[in-house]
């Protein structure tokens, strides 16, 4: 029974969009065909589709899964932003973020063929891609006009090597380029109270830096404090294996740095400059100024230390050190004697010469969303996509609602009030969308502008900056003649590679098992280096070299100056 | 009645054999059986050619050995003594205690582990200095070499209680005319330890034993992975943890898939031969 009344129901349906479709002929092409009975439902599926761009449309959910955890599953109409964009495309996403491990959940997807309709991969995306798991976008980009407004300069970089798109990337620069005014990348960090103390002095070499680390310390013996630290936790190593790199005065292009002029790519971790990296720390170490827990300790032991008032030093990057910063800016916002304990970010290189910790213009690779080839309706969801990169919707995504979450003044520039600064907390940021349409959806990168001159994003926007400051902050930067702490570090020059470590490499190729086992091999001979007394140094570093000679360095080096050079060659 | 667990029993432990095939093939995720390319024994020749894979197997073996042993020790030991109690009330008070670390997951109980062992206020390093044993703080993790002990230490800490309540049951069995009888012989409490109740366990640990032998190159991966670190490298990392760096994080799953054949021939070896000496001895024996 029910079942007949569905076949009629699909058939009464069928024949009112034959009649529909018959009655447009002269509008649609797909009618041009000899109508059998077999196209009648395709026709009419095509005519309904061309009424959907005057009517407003069916409401749709697709589903959404992100790689990155740490977001509440959600709807997006359940937020201020979702729920305007599904006003203007009726298109909703379930959103659902990584519980577990990546390459578990990827892998899982891939093994069954089923994915959500979008994805973003993080940093399984190469899987994803070999196992055909994504749709090509390029005609869609094409189509719709704010797709192609954005990515069109980007076409060449985004495409594969066979030719399609896959992925969109979050790190398209639209407008002009902002720089960030806080530090979120690399610096050599400092306790507030050390410069204070030392008269605010310029510091631009590694020797006076763990000079005035170690003078501190010295002058404070009853305090029990921490010199220096270091962050080796897992993955996040490379916060102890990367200063060279960037003491060199290269920005963070991963396991190799770029010659400007030849454009070679070189790697470092053999080098002599990480081998004086290490001799510094050893030193430190022999001087009891190293915490040599540094490596053993995981990432939360890290952040515990440094919001513990103790570490007067370190390196790492900003956006690895977020936690414990905030917690410290926040104290010292109630409590201005509390801003001693605030890191200040410091341009340290080895000889003093021109530092590059600031990202140049970039672009990343290797990061993005896609559609998949499960997606349901991916016109539908391409659509979306174009609405959401509507200038006005990238301005309701990062700014908000004017007169709710940021005002405009007489010149048309953008800025927020104190009430709605206070107002925007965490729980408002969930509620109102801000955090889920903070990145991951296909947007104008961070630093871009909009059409007229304002900051794409709020906290980089400076009218938006200066407020945030607290007296003790002005008053640090008023020591150092400055705005912003980006304006302590040289500008950074433009690299078209950069980063390098956003080159994509195949899943098990040469260039992965390098990487891999020179994670292993420094993981496992630094602490060994580091540690050791310091006539042992130089044995211990031998040691390491005989390791790290048994890695095929050349043939990574060799494939990352010919992708680099290809880059440069698509850019001509 | 048994059919629907035969079939039960063929879908889930003998289909996903066929996935071994994947040891044989350049394995590419997503393509048709067809498309895979054979290659043979390539990846096995790889696993066994790679320096890495007998460090690992090295501290698979150590790791599982240490656990067995003492596994087997300290829950024997402890079920006796608690069977020795008379104190109810205190029986299952230390009963209760001892098997209660076996419900933490392994992420909590190792930050519980990291913590006590940490140079910055650890339970142990405070203790061992307030003795006057240690001048300094020891890195407990960072010592390659008290791994294993560490590891030991902590599963004995985690699985101990949990282990017993075997063996308590087991004891439960022996009949208590028994007792009885030897206390009339004269028997103490040690000789009757002695010569009642460990042969009446004597059939429960021999097929315990097996089985553990059975599992030698399943030491979990959990508590390695996350107590591991680059300075115990050497000592800490396992068959599994290998096999996750080097195949499945790098896609590589048909490295991963001889790594699991590997396991599967080696454990099959063993739980024969641990049989098999049972057997020859006639003692109790799994099948």
């Amino acid at each position: 029974m029910a079942k007949n009344k569905w076949w009629s129901i699909g058939l009464a349906l069928a024949l009112t969009g034959s009649l529909i479709a018959g009655c447009s002929k002269a509008t649609d092409k797909t009618e041009s065909k000899p109508s059998d009975s077999a196209s009648a439902p395709a026709s009419a599926s095509a005519s309904a589709s061309a009424e959907q761009s005057q009517k407003p449309l069916d409401k749709v959910t697709f589903t959404y899964f992100n790689g990155v955890a740490g977001k509440k599953d959600r709807n997006t109409n359940e937020t201020t932003i979702g729920k305007a964009l599904e006003d203007q495309t009726g298109v909703n996403f379930k959103m659902e973020f990584l519980v577990g491990d990546l390459n578990t959940k990827i892998g899982t997807f891939i093994a069954s063929n089923e994915y959500p309709d979008v994805l973003v991969p993080d940093a399984a995306i190469d899987k994803v891609i070999d196992a055909g798991g994504f749709i090509d976008l390029a005609p869609y980009i094409e189509k719709y006009p704010n797709l192609k407004r954005v990515y069109g300069p980007y076409l060449k970089q985004m495409t594969s090597s066979d030719g399609k798109i896959y992925i969109l990337p979050f790190s398209t620069v639209v407008g002009d380029f902002v720089p960030d005014p806080n530090i979120n990348q690399g610096a050599f960090w400092v306790q507030r109270r050390v410069l204070k103390e030392a008269g605010y002095p310029k510091i631009k070499t590694l020797d006076e830096y763990f000079k005035l680390v170690e003078d501190y310390v010295n002058k404070h013996k009853d305090e029990n404090l921490t010199g220096f630290l270091t962050l080796t936790h897992d993955w996040r190593f490379f916060a102890t294996s990367n200063p060279p790199m960037h003491l060199q005065g290269y920005p963070n292009d991963g396991n190799v740095i770029v010659d400007m002029n030849t454009h070679e790519a070189k790697t470092y971790a053999g080098t002599d400059a990480t081998k004086q990296w290490l001799q510094k720390l050893n030193e430190l170490n022999a001087k009891g100024l190293f915490d040599k827990a540094s490596f053993v300790d995981n990432y939360d032991q890290y952040i515990a230390k440094l919001a513990s008032h103790k570490v007067v030093g370190f390196f790492d990057y900003g956006w690895q050190i977020n936690n414990a910063q905030l917690n410290l800016q926040d104290a010292a916002k109630k409590d201005p004697a509390q801003d001693d304990f605030v890191y200040f970010p410091l341009p340290v290189t080895f000889d003093g010469g021109k530092d590059q910790y600031l990202d140049p213009p970039g672009f990343v690779k290797n990061r993005g969303l896609g559609v998949t080839v499960s997606a349901k309706d991916p016109d539908r969801i391409m659509a979306f996509f174009d609405t959401l990169l509507k200038e006005d919707n990238q301005i309701m995504k990062s700014w908000g609602i004017k007169g709710e979450t940021y005002e405009v003044d007489d010149k048309g520039r953008f800025y927020r009030t104190k009430e709605e600064i206070t107002k925007i907390d965490e729980a408002f940021r969930e509620q109102f969308g801000f955090k889920y349409f903070d990145w991951d959806w296909p947007m104008y990168n961070t630093n871009s502008t909009l059409a007229d001159g304002n900051a794409l994003a709020p906290a980089l926007q400076p009218e938006v900056f200066q407020m945030n400051l607290t007296d003790k902050d002005k008053e640090i930067l008023g020591k150092y003649g400055v705005q912003t702490y980006s304006e302590m570090f040289s500008p950074p020059d433009p690299r078209p590679w950069y980063p390098a470590w956003g080159i994509p490499k195949e899943q098990g190729s040469p260039q992965q098992i390098w990487e891999t086992k020179k994670d292993e091999v420094t993981k496992k001979y630094f602490p060994k280096i580091v540690l050791a007394s310091p006539d042992k140094f130089e044995s211990e570093w031998q040691a390491y070299l005989k390791e790290f000679g048994k890695l095929d360095t050349a043939g990574y080096e060799k494939w990352y100056t010919e992708q680099i050079k290809g880059i440069l060659d698509s850019l001509k | 009645m048994s059919f629907p667990f035969l079939i039960w029993l063929f879908i889930f432990k003998y289909v996903p054999i066929w996935g071994w095939t994947i040891a044989f093939q350049d394995f590419k995720p997503a393509k048709k059986i067809f498309d895979q390319k054979w290659v043979g024994w390539k990846h096995f020749e790889a696993l066994f050619k790679e320096d890495a894979f007998f460090r690992v197997l090295r501290n698979t073996l150590a790791m599982s050995g240490i656990n067995l042993v003492l596994g087997f020790v300290t829950a024997i030991l402890l079920a006796i003594m608690l069977n020795e109690l008379r104190h109810a009330f205190f029986k299952r008070l230390v009963q209760t205690i001892s098997y209660m670390p076996h419900f933490i997951s392994w992420v909590v109980a190792a930050s519980i582990i990291s913590t006590v062992l940490s140079s910055d206020g650890g339970i142990i390093n405070e203790l061992l200095m307030a003795l006057g044993l240690i001048k300094e703080p020891i890195l407990w993790l960072g010592v390659g070499h008290y791994f294993w002990g560490i590891l030991g230490a902590s599963e004995v800490w985690k699985n101990v209680g949990w282990n017993t309540i075997v063996y308590l049951a087991a004891m439960t069995m022996i009949d208590p005319s028994q007792y009885e009888a030897a206390e009339m012989d004269g028997a103490g409490r040690f000789k009757r330890i002695w010569h009642i109740t460990l042969p009446g366990l004597k059939p429960v640990i021999i097929i315990l034993l097996i089985m553990n032998v059975g599992n030698i190159l399943e030491t979990g991966f959990e508590p390695q992975y996350l107590l591991g670190n680059g300075m115990n490298l050497d000592y800490s990392e396992n068959l599994d943890l290998f096999v996750l760096r080097y195949g499945i994080s790098m896609g590589n799953f048909s490295l991963a898939a001889a790594a699991g054949i590997f396991k599967t021939v080696v454990s099959f070896i063993l739980l024969f031969s641990a049989n098999g000496i049972a057997k020859r001895f006639g003692e109790a024996r799994l099948f």
